[in-house]
C-alpha cells in the first residue's frame, strides 16, 4: 500500500473510531467554536499524507498514539481532575474527600502516611512523630471503613499512592467493598504498587527487590480474575523527576522500570494482552512548557513500541499509555507563595496539552506544609478553568504539527531511547537501580540544577529574582499533635477487640505461604485484611520471610 | 586548619533526600568532610552516628512535618552521650512558625526551602570556628579603686590573696595589682590622672565592679568576627594591656550594660 493510500485508510479508520466512540461518548458540546464564530474541528492534520505523519505522529487513538490514546480525546470527556489528598485520621481525611467530591472532584486520590506507607502501625517507635503528617494513618481495616464512609465504592474511583504495602492496601479497599456490597469486579481505581522507583527516588521501600517483584506480579494476576477493571500498577516517573532528574531522564528511567514489570508479570507465566491494559504510567508536569509537552507525547510513542515490537503485544490495548499527572511539587517556592498559583496552571495546562488521562494540580502552599482546605480549592478550580474556560480542550493535540514540538518530541524520545538502550546493556531496570545507575545519574542532574540556580543562571521568581520582603501566608494546616496518641490508642483498640486466634491463623497461614514463592499471597493478606490483621503485622510477617532493604 | 566534619541527617520516615545530597555534595565542593546517614535514622542512630564520626556539625533534613518531633530528640540523644557542644542545625520543609519552638529546643539554625548551599556553607565555617575560638575561660574580673594601697589589706589580709604583680599600663593611664584566685584574677585598677578612663568611672559611680575580662585565641579575628555582627567595640583593634596581653574593649551596650575586655595573653597559647 502506498503512503497516500495507507494515510487515507488511517483517517478513514481513526473516523470510524470517532463514530463509533461518540456513540458512547457523545461530545461535550453540539457545536464547538471561538469566540470569533470560527469552528473548531475534532482534529487538525495534514491535508496531504506526508512521509514521517504515520509513523511518528498517527491519529488519535491509533499507533504510536503520539496525538493521544483516544479517537476523540476531551472533546468527549475531560480528563479525571483527581486532587491527592490525606493527611491526619481517616475521619478527617473522609470529611475532606466528601467535600472534594461535592466540589466536582472526579475521582479520589488517597495519601498515606509514612508509617502506612512503609508497613508499620501507628504505636510502633519507628513510627514517632509521623503519625498522620504527610498523609492519612490506616493501622487496619477499621480505619479503611472509616477512610471511606459514605462514600459508594462501585460510583468513584479511587487512586492510592501505596507502594511497598500495596497489597494489604488493595485488600482492605476490597473488603471496604463487600461490605458495602460492591464486588470486587466493579471496584475501579489505581494503586501506584510501583517499587523500583522508590528505590530510585522515594525511598518508601520495605523489603529487597526480588520479593517486591514477587508481590507485584501477585497483584497483577489476581486482579486479572478478581478486580479486571482496576490498574493495578501506576509506573511513577514523578518522583524521580522530583528528585532531580531532567524530562528526558524521568520518561527513560520511567519506561526502563515499566520494561521491567513486563519482564516479571512475563516470567511469572501471565500473558501480555491480559495484564498489560492495566499498566497506568504517573508523570510530573515541570516547568518548561514547550518540553513537556513534547514529553508527554514521546513517551506514548515510545511504549507503544516498546509493547508492539519489543513484547509482541497483539492487542491495540497494551500498546497505550494511559498517564496521570502531578504538576512538579518541586518547582514550588516558599517565598511568594501566591506565584505557585501560576506555576500550577501552566504545568497544568502542559500536561492537558500533552494528552494526560487525569491531574492533580498542587495548591500554592505546599513548598510551607500540607495544603489548606482553601488552597486545595484554587488547585481543583485551576483545571477547571483550564477545562471550561480557556478552549484547551476543544481540539485534539493542538500542539501538534508544530515544527519545534514536533522537533522536540523526537528528540526526547531519541535520548530517552538511549537511556533505555543503556539500561538494557547494565541488564535491565532492577540491575541498574542495584547499581546505583538511575540515582548517580539523577544526583548528578539534580546538583547542577541546584547550582544554575544559586548562580543566577536558572532564573526562579522570588527565589533569586524579584525577591521580596517576606510575608508569610496566614493559614498553615496544622496536623492535630494529639492525633498520634489518638491514632496508637485506636490501633490497640482494635486488637483488643477482634478473634485474636483467628488473626494469628491468617497470620501463620500468610507467612507460610511466604515461604514458597510458587503462591500467590493476595488471598492470604486478604483473609489477614479481613481479620482486622493490622499493616505492620502483615508486613512483619512479610518482613521474616523477605528481609529488608536497607538503601544505600 | 583542620577540615570540617559534617553529618547529614536524615530522621524519620521521610524519603526525600534530594535536598539532604545535594547539601552532602555542596558542603564537600567547600572542603569538608561529609557523612551522609542514608534514609530513616532514628534520632539515637544519628546521634550515636555523630559521636562516632567526631563530627563539627549535624545537620538534619525532615520534608514530612515530623521536624518538631524529631528534632529535638536528635539534641537530647546527643546530650545524653555527652555531645552536647555538637551543633545541631536543620532544613527541609519547615514553617516558619515552628522555627522558635525548635531553636528553644536546642537546634542552633533553621535553612528554610531556597537557602542556598553557600550560606549554609559558611554558616557552618563561621559556627564551628566561634565553638572553637569562644572565650574560653575569665581571664581576669576588673576592680576600680581609689588606691590600690588602701584596697589591698581586704583581699590580702582577710580573703588571703595573694597579689602577683603590680605594673602600670600606659595606654589606659593605670596601675593595676593582680591578685590570683583559681583559676582567674582580681584585677585591681587606680587612676594614674584624671585622664585615664578608670579616673572618670569613680567619678561617676564610685568604686566597684568595673569590667570582665575573657580569654581568647585569636583577637584580631574576634574583633571582625564581632564587628561583622555589628557588635560596637571601644577598640576597634587590639592595644596592649597588662601583664604581656593584647586587650580590647566591647561597648557595655551589647552584653547588658556589662563592660567586657577580650584579651590574648602572648606565649601562652594552648595553656
Amino acid at each position: 500500500m502506498g503512503k497516500e493510500q495507507e494515510f487515507s485508510a488511517n483517517k478513514q479508520e481513526w473516523e470510524n473510531a470517532v463514530k463509533k466512540t461518540v456513540q458512547r461518548y457523545p461530545e461535550r458540546q453540539k457545536v464547538f467554536e471561538t469566540s470569533s464564530g470560527i469552528p473548531i474541528d475534532l482534529l487538525y492534520a495534514p491535508k496531504h499524507p506526508q512521509e514521517e505523519y504515520q509513523e511518528t505522529q498517527g491519529f488519535p487513538g491509533q499507533y504510536p498514539y503520539t496525538r493521544g490514546i483516544q479517537p476523540t480525546m476531551y472533546r468527549s470527556k475531560y480528563w479525571t481532575m483527581r486532587q491527592y489528598a490525606g493527611f491526619g485520621s481517616a475521619r478527617e481525611t473522609n470529611q475532606r474527600f466528601r467535600y472534594l467530591l461535592e466540589q466536582g472532584q472526579t475521582g479520589l486520590s488517597v495519601a498515606f502516611d509514612l508509617p502506612t506507607q512503609i508497613g508499620y502501625d501507628s504505636d510502633d517507635s519507628m513510627a514517632d512523630g509521623e503519625v498522620g503528617k504527610v498523609g492519612v494513618a490506616i493501622d487496619s481495616l477499621h480505619d479503611m471503613e472509616t477512610l471511606f464512609d459514605s462514600i459508594p465504592l462501585e460510583k468513584v474511583s479511587t487512586s492510592m499512592t501505596i507502594n511497598a504495602p500495596a497489597s494489604i492496601l488493595l485488600c482492605m479497599y476490597i473488603a471496604v467493598g463487600e461490605k458495602q456490597g460492591v464486588e470486587p469486579a466493579r471496584l475501579t481505581g489505581t494503586i501506584q504498587n510501583d517499587i523500583l522507583k522508590e528505590y530510585i527516588a522515594r525511598g518508601t521501600y520495605i523489603f529487597p527487590p526480588k520479593p517486591s517483584m514477587r508481590l507485584i506480579t501477585d497483584i497483577f494476576a489476581y486482579c486479572q480474575e478478581e478486580l479486571p477493571r482496576f490498574n493495578t500498577i501506576s509506573i511513577s516517573g514523578y518522583h524521580i523527576r522530583e528528585a532531580g532528574s531532567t524530562a528526558v531522564q524521568e520518561i527513560a528511567f520511567t519506561l526502563a522500570n515499566g520494561i521491567a514489570y513486563v519482564d516479571a508479570a512475563l516470567a511469572s507465566g501471565l500473558d501480555i494482552d491480559q495484564f498489560a491494559p492495566r499498566l497506568a504510567f504517573f508523570f510530573n508536569a515541570h516547568n518548561q512548557f514547550f518540553e513537556e509537552v513534547a514529553k508527554f507525547r514521546a513517551a506514548r510513542r515510545i511504549w507503544s513500541k516498546i509493547m508492539k515490537d519489543r513484547f509482541h503485544a497483539k492487542e491495540p490495548k497494551s500498546w497505550k499509555l494511559r498517564f496521570h499527572t502531578q504538576t512538579g511539587g518541586s518547582t514550588l517556592t516558599a517565598q511568594q507563595a501566591n506565584n505557585n498559583i501560576v506555576r500550577v496552571a501552566l504545568q497544568a495546562l502542559s500536561a492537558v496539552l500533552g494528552g494526560t488521562q487525569s491531574l492533580h494540580t498542587n495548591s500554592r502552599d505546599e513548598a510551607l506544609s500540607l495544603p489548606t482546605e482553601e488552597s486545595a480549592r484554587i488547585a481543583l478550580r485551576t483545571q477547571q478553568i483550564i477545562a471550561n474556560e480557556s478552549g484547551a480542550a476543544d481540539t485534539i493535540d493542538p500542539l501538534g504539527g508544530s515544527y519545534y514540538v514536533e522537533s522536540l518530541t523526537d528528540e526526547i524520545a531519541s535520548r530517552a531511547w538511549k537511556y533505555i538502550e543503556k539500561i538494557d546493556g547494565l541488564g535491565g531496570a532492577v540491575q541498574a537501580v542495584e547499581a546505583g545507575y538511575m540515582q548517580r545519574e539523577i544526583r548528578q542532574a539534580a546538583y547542577e540544577t541546584q547550582m544554575k540556580i544559586e548562580s543566577g543562571e536558572e532564573i526562579v521568581i522570588g527565589l533569586n529574582k524579584f525577591v521580596e520582603e517576606e510575608q508569610q501566608l496566614p493559614d498553615l494546616l496544622k496536623v492535630d499533635e494529639e492525633l498520634e496518641a489518638n491514632q496508637r490508642k485506636a490501633v490497640q483498640q482494635v486488637r483488643i477487640e477482634r478473634d485474636a486466634t483467628e488473626a494469628d491463623r491468617c497470620l501463620n497461614k500468610l507467612e507460610a505461604a511466604a515461604a514458597d514463592p510458587g503462591i500467590n499471597l493476595m488471598p492470604y493478606i486478604l483473609q489477614a485484611v479481613k481479620a482486622y490483621c493490622t499493616i505492620g503485622e502483615i508486613c512483619n510477617t512479610l518482613r521474616k520471610e523477605f528481609g529488608e532493604y536497607n538503601g544505600i | 586548619m583542620k577540615q570540617i566534619r559534617v553529618l547529614i541527617g536524615k530522621v524519620g520516615l521521610d524519603g526525600h533526600d534530594r535536598g539532604a545530597l545535594i547539601i552532602a555534595r555542596a558542603l564537600r565542593d567547600h572542603g569538608m568532610e561529609v557523612i551522609y546517614t542514608g534514609l530513616r535514622q532514628s534520632p539515637e542512630q544519628i546521634a550515636q552516628a555523630a559521636v562516632q564520626e567526631d563530627v563539627d556539625v549535624v545537620g538534619l533534613s525532615s520534608l514530612s512535618g515530623s521536624h518538631r518531633s524529631l528534632f529535638p530528640k536528635v539534641v537530647e540523644a546527643l546530650r545524653s552521650r555527652n555531645a552536647a557542644d555538637i551543633p545541631v542545625i536543620g532544613g527541609g520543609v519547615i514553617p516558619v512558625e515552628d522555627i522558635p519552638y525548635l531553636e528553644k529546643k536546642g537546634i542552633k539554625k533553621i535553612f528554610t526551602s531556597g537557602a542556598t548551599t553557600d550560606a549554609l556553607a559558611s554558616y557552618i565555617k563561621r559556627l564551628v570556628s566561634s565553638e572553637s575560638i569562644s572565650p574560653k575561660k575569665i581571664a581576669h574580673i576588673g576592680i576600680a579603686v581609689r588606691a590600690i594601697n588602701e584596697s589591698l589589706p581586704f583581699y590580702q589580709d582577710v580573703l588571703g590573696l595573694t597579689v602577683e604583680k603590680v605594673e602600670k599600663v600606659d595606654s589606659e593611664q593605670i596601675k593595676v595589682a593582680f591578685l590570683k584566685i583559681g583559676e582567674t584574677r582580681l584585677e585591681l585598677l587606680e587612676p594614674l590622672n584624671e585622664k585615664s578612663s578608670i579616673h572618670r568611672f569613680l567619678d561617676k559611680k564610685g568604686e566597684g565592679v568595673h569590667h570582665l575580662a575573657f580569654e581568647v585565641d585569636d583577637l584580631e579575628e574576634r574583633l571582625s568576627e564581632y564587628r561583622r555582627q555589628g557588635i560596637r567595640l571601644l577598640n576597634e583593634t587590639p592595644v596592649a594591656g597588662a601583664d604581656n596581653s593584647q586587650i580590647a574593649f566591647l561597648h557595655p551596650a551589647n552584653a547588658s550594660r556589662v563592660l567586657i575586655e577580650l584579651c590574648q595573653h602572648q606565649g601562652k597559647e594552648g595553656e
